[in-house]
């Protein structure tokens, strides 16, 4: 403020709003230009599904189902399905049918039928990743089952909520190590990285429980090419240091609790043929033993079992050359791109692999003696 | 003869003038003042007991009246506003000399009294709330040292009041000082009966959202700032002290919290400030979400505010601002009413018309519990004024909302910011952090 104004500060006054206001109003009459998002819906007019399930129809088009929990008191889940040629279609579709607006933000699971997962599901995955909608955080999940099944079993069974599945797969409610748990994002990158493969969770309605999980289904490009047990799952898991904490682990003598994992790798290329040595370190807690085996008998069969279950997943994943462990990545510094670009015809199958497990049992459960 | 005509000319108007002779030793004196500043039969007899211990015959009138009072000339223009200020003139007409004397005063003014706008705890209670000499006679108890100076200045042309000006010789950053000096000496013709008038004297910004002073009734508050290096302003009449420049810390910081504990003293400063952050940034949240962005919400959460969104007929922006407008309604009138009316209107503000607000469906169970979050955050603040600031802030981070969504509201921290760190006060930056206090060896 210069001195003329300090002097006359009631000459200033009225003339320092008017041009405030002039200033206000001119920004209020820009609003309606800029991008603002004027058709913002609350979010008592939108849809929020949950699960999205996607099967294929005889004439080879999609079927769409919607979990959609619901947000008044008188029902706890709704299922809306429809047919079309592209997903989006689909859910234009349903969206134009229902009196809220379907918006997939908070959509948590896809769940593919068995049949579109084996027949390949590349268009699926880019068309999640280009409809921004969608989290690339998504879970995805395979049924065993017939999706119309799965879906009318899951309404009848969510009565008081209508969120199991999703809390079935959600780290601090349901989860364990022997699912796999694999997002959009992962499924991408498998399509389109040559190192990388993924292992999804198949899962169908079960008999007491509302959900079972029959084991994993791995995923090369986008394509079921195989299967393994919950067993090998939670070997993987581990490979992959998902499974650090709150895993049991069953065998003959004892059932013991891994708390921690850490892997060395060491690998090399001799004459065009890939080595790899891994070390697993596991430390485990004993959690119940039958009759009294030592320790020294406990480390070495748990040893012995955790080597042979993963070998032999090594060696079902080498024969249909999907790298579900993510093997190539520690090659990436001896290959070429485009040698990597081979990995999975040319490399993978003749990879020389052998994992040594090294267990230590941290304590006895609490327990003095075995 | 002359002047005591010409005096009841100018008091004409005024009931309270009066104007009696009385004998002080072998003299014969015209007492002028007025009667509701004066209490007339005390100073009469005050004045007859300290003559009657003089020697008669040798004092001349001149003399005598300089003993009693001072010597002023005998003019309208001098005795007038020695009358209006409360003092009595004592006038010999033979000699013709006058002389202004300090009267037993009519009592005014009250005991000290407890605060009525700042509540202590652990703390000292009394408040300035009296008149302006009593006030600094307060604060001079709660700020003992030598250093402390009082100027006094006469503004006003019409109305002229008392503004007195404390600060601390060996703390007050002298640039402040001389600007503030300056600025009163230029505006000394302006008349200062309130706060807005003051701050046009001082040349501040007279529309900005931020309070260009700090209000205190708390002299252990004032006395605080003294010793931080800040100026205290006191006005005739006006019960506050008030300080100069005013700080964003001033909003979380009170001379009360050293009477703490210290790790209680800066959990309830965080308090505090977590409280701002709270009154300014949750009902734009609430709106963001609900409309904007809901996928920011957990599924759990966005599911149950959508059912207690179920049949509310507005969009939240709407909603939200109708809440917010009756809080408002509810705060100014709480505030306007006696205290014994404003209870009735909580009654009727908090529970009646809340929980029918929520039953009619016109807005969410959630919004209850935003709004009242707000309102409630929106007073840990230190200083009322600190508080309708905060409360104008949240405006703009709805509107922003209501528009962008979580963008928008991060764009109206963000600006609200830069409007903070525009202002200055006094030329010190408002956002500018004990480092100006760091005269105080406590900092703060």
């Amino acid at each position: 403020m210069n001195k003329s104004e300090m002097n006359n500060p009631h000459m200033d006054s009225p003339a320092k709003p008017c041009k405030a206001i002039k200033l206000i109003l001119l920004l209020v009459a820009a609003v309606p230009l800029l991008a603002g998002c004027w058709d913002n819906k609350d979010i008592n007019h939108r849809s929020l599904p949950v699960i999205m399930g996607i099967s294929l129809t005889e004439e080879n088009q999609y079927k769409v189902y919607l979990d959609i929990p619901a947000t008044n008191e008188t029902s706890s889940v709704s299922i809306v399905s429809e047919t079309g040629d592209t997903i989006n279609e689909i859910i234009d579709d349903i969206s134009m049918n229902m009196e809220t607006q379907v918006d997939l933000l908070h959509l948590k699971i896809v769940i593919a039928d068995k049949r579109i997962a084996r027949r390949g599901m590349e268009d699926i995955i880019s068309a999640f990743n280009r409809s921004r909608d969608i989290s690339a955080k998504t879970l995805f999940a395979i049924s065993d089952q017939p999706l119309d099944q799965f879906f009318s079993e899951m309404q009848a069974k969510s009565e008081q909520s209508g969120s199991i599945i999703y809390d079935y797969f959600e780290k601090n409610a349901g989860w364990n190590p022997q699912l796999a748990d694999t997002r959009v994002w992962q499924l991408f990158r498998s399509i389109h990285s040559y190192t990388h493969d993924v292992i999804v969770p198949i899962i169908r309605s079960g008999v007491s429980t509302s959900i079972e999980c029959t084991g994993s289904a791995i995923i090369k490009n986008g394509r079921m090419t195989g299967q393994i047990g919950t067993d090998e799952t939670l070997v993987a898991n581990a490979f992959y240091g998902k499974s650090a904490f709150g895993k049991i682990e069953v065998m003959d003598s004892a059932t013991v609790q891994i708390t921690s994992n850490r892997l060395t790798h060491q690998s090399w290329l001799k004459d065009g043929k890939p080595y790899l040595r891994s070390h697993l370190r596991l430390k485990v807690t004993i959690l119940d033993s039958r009759g009294h085996p030592t320790e020294a008998q406990i480390n070495e069969k748990l040893e012995e079992l955790l080597t042979l279950r993963l070998n032999k997943l090594f060696r079902k994943t080498q024969k249909e050359q999907a790298d579900i462990l993510a093997l190539g990545q520690y090659f990436r510094k001896h290959l070429t791109r485009e040698q990597l670009q081979e990995w999975r015809s040319g490399y993978y199958p003749n990879l020389d692999f052998k994992l040594s497990v090294t267990t230590v049992i941290e304590n006895r459960g609490n327990l003095k003696n075995l | 003869m002359e002047l005591k005509e010409r005096l009841a000319a100018y008091f004409d108007g005024n009931a309270d003038y009066f104007n009696v002779d009385i004998r002080l030793l072998q003299y014969q004196v015209q007492m002028i003042g007025l009667d509701s500043l004066v209490d007339l039969p005390q100073s009469i007899a005050s004045l007859q007991t300290q003559t009657s211990n003089l020697d008669h015959a040798s004092l001349q009138p001149a003399a005598l009246l300089n003993i009693l009072g001072k010597l002023v000339e005998p003019k309208l223009e001098a005795i007038v506003p020695d009358i209006m200020k409360g003092n009595l003139i004592l006038f010999e007409p033979k000699s013709g000399t006058c002389s202004s004397v300090l009267p037993i005063p009519k009592n005014v003014t009250r005991s000290v009294t407890s605060p009525e706008t700042e509540n202590t705890l652990y703390g000292a209670s009394s408040a300035f709330q009296e008149d302006v000499d009593t006030n600094i006679g307060i604060l001079r108890k709660q700020c003992s040292g030598a250093s402390m100076q009082v100027e006094t200045y006469k503004v006003g042309k019409h109305h002229p009041r008392s503004l007195f000006l404390i600060y601390q010789e060996d703390r007050v950053d002298s640039r402040l000082l001389r600007s503030v000096q300056a600025k009163i000496k230029e505006g000394q013709d302006q008349e200062v009966h309130h706060i807005q008038q003051l701050g046009n004297m001082l040349g501040m910004n007279p529309w900005s959202f931020l309070p260009s002073f700090n209000m205190t009734e708390l002299p252990q508050n004032a006395a605080h700032s003294l010793q931080q290096g800040k100026i205290v302003c006191m006005i005739d009449r006006y019960p506050f002290a008030i300080i100069l420049p005013s700080h964003i810390m001033d909003m979380f910081r009170l001379k009360d919290d050293y009477n703490y504990a210290l790790p209680f003293m800066y959990l309830i400063r965080l308090l505090r400030i977590i409280g701002a952050l709270i009154a300014t940034i949750i009902p734009g949240l609430y709106v963001a979400l609900v409309s904007v962005n809901p996928e920011v919400l957990r599924l759990q959460l966005a599911l149950s505010i959508a059912n207690s969104r179920q049949d509310v007929p507005y969009p939240a922006f709407v909603e939200t601002l109708l809440l917010l407008i009756v809080l408002e309604l509810i705060l100014e009138a709480s505030v306007r009413l006696p205290k014994s009316v404003g209870p009735t209107i909580t009654m009727v503000g908090g529970i009646i018309l809340g929980q029918a607000a929520v039953s009619a469906k016109l807005v969410s169970n959630l919004l209850i519990i935003v709004l009242a979050g707000t309102t409630i955050a929106s007073s840990t603040v230190v200083g009322f004024q600190n508080s309708v600031t905060l409360r104008v802030f949240k405006y703009v981070l709805i509107i922003l909302s209501a528009i962008y969504g979580m963008l928008g509201l991060l764009a109206g921290i963000v600006v609200v910011c830069a409007y903070l760190g525009h202002q200055t006060s006094m030329g010190v930056p408002y956002l500018s952090l004990p480092a100006f206090n760091k005269k105080d060896e406590r900092n703060g």
